[in-house]
């Protein structure tokens, strides 16, 4: 499943640790999350997207096949 | 009762129990071997230390000593506990077959492990809800009242 988490995150100026601080999650987190390598659970992916002002389903996009946990 | 100690107390105070409670046992059986309740009694305090100073580091293992893990971090520990359980099913069912097989008298606590292990796995389902049907099945069919049928 491939994300726009470091698309939105790097538009913004932001970096991963003050992504994780606003998200509630650790800068591994994040880093995983960019990176595919971890599925977050829906809570997060709704905080994730609420934060970016956009719907889960543009954040995380289900047809694209990446490897993730 | 964890609840009270600061989180990143929580396991360094942990060891610190555990370790005295080891060093106890040691000096209640007294004999020759007492004195290994001195390195245990050393060895928890230092324990602590170093995973109270492993609990400010960030990192994943610092989160988790910290006791202030995210939802992936727990996952990780969680999957790492169930694989160390794993492991010692399988390594008290070896050691059992291997008691039973030379016929020795400390075949027992192998069972007991084992035992313990599958009534924790039990528990564990029950717990969670996984023995239970979900009261709100829906069949597809529609409910037809009995006074009308």
């Amino acid at each position: 499943m491939r994300n726009r988490v470091r698309e939105q995150r790097t538009q913004r100026g932001l970096s991963q640790a003050e992504l994780a601080t606003a998200v509630g999650v650790s800068r591994q987190t994040v880093i995983s999350i960019e990176s595919g390598r971890y599925l977050p659970s829906l809570p997060l992916a709704f905080a994730i997207a609420r934060f970016f002002d956009l719907t889960v389903d543009k954040m995380f996009d289900p047809d694209d096949e990446e490897a993730g946990t | 009762m964890m609840a009270f100690i600061p989180p990143r107390l929580r396991k360094p105070t942990g060891i610190v129990v555990a370790g005295v409670l080891f060093a106890a046992a040691w000096l209640v059986r007294g004999g020759p071997l007492w004195w290994v309740s001195i390195p245990a009694l050393i060895a928890a305090p230092a324990r602590a230390i170093y995973l109270y100073w492993g609990g400010g580091q960030d990192t994943d293992a610092g989160a988790l000593a910290g006791s202030r893990a995210d939802e992936r971090q727990q996952l990780l520990s969680l999957r790492s506990r169930a694989l160390a359980c794993n492991l010692a099913v399988i390594s008290a069912f070896i050691g059992l077959t291997v008691a039973i097989a030379v016929k020795a008298a400390w075949w027992w606590p192998f069972l007991v492990i084992l035992a313990i292990a599958s009534l924790g796995y039990l528990f564990g389902l029950s717990n969670y809800g996984a023995l239970e049907e979900p009261d709100d099945v829906d069949t597809g069919y529609k409910k037809r009242s009995p006074v009308n049928s």
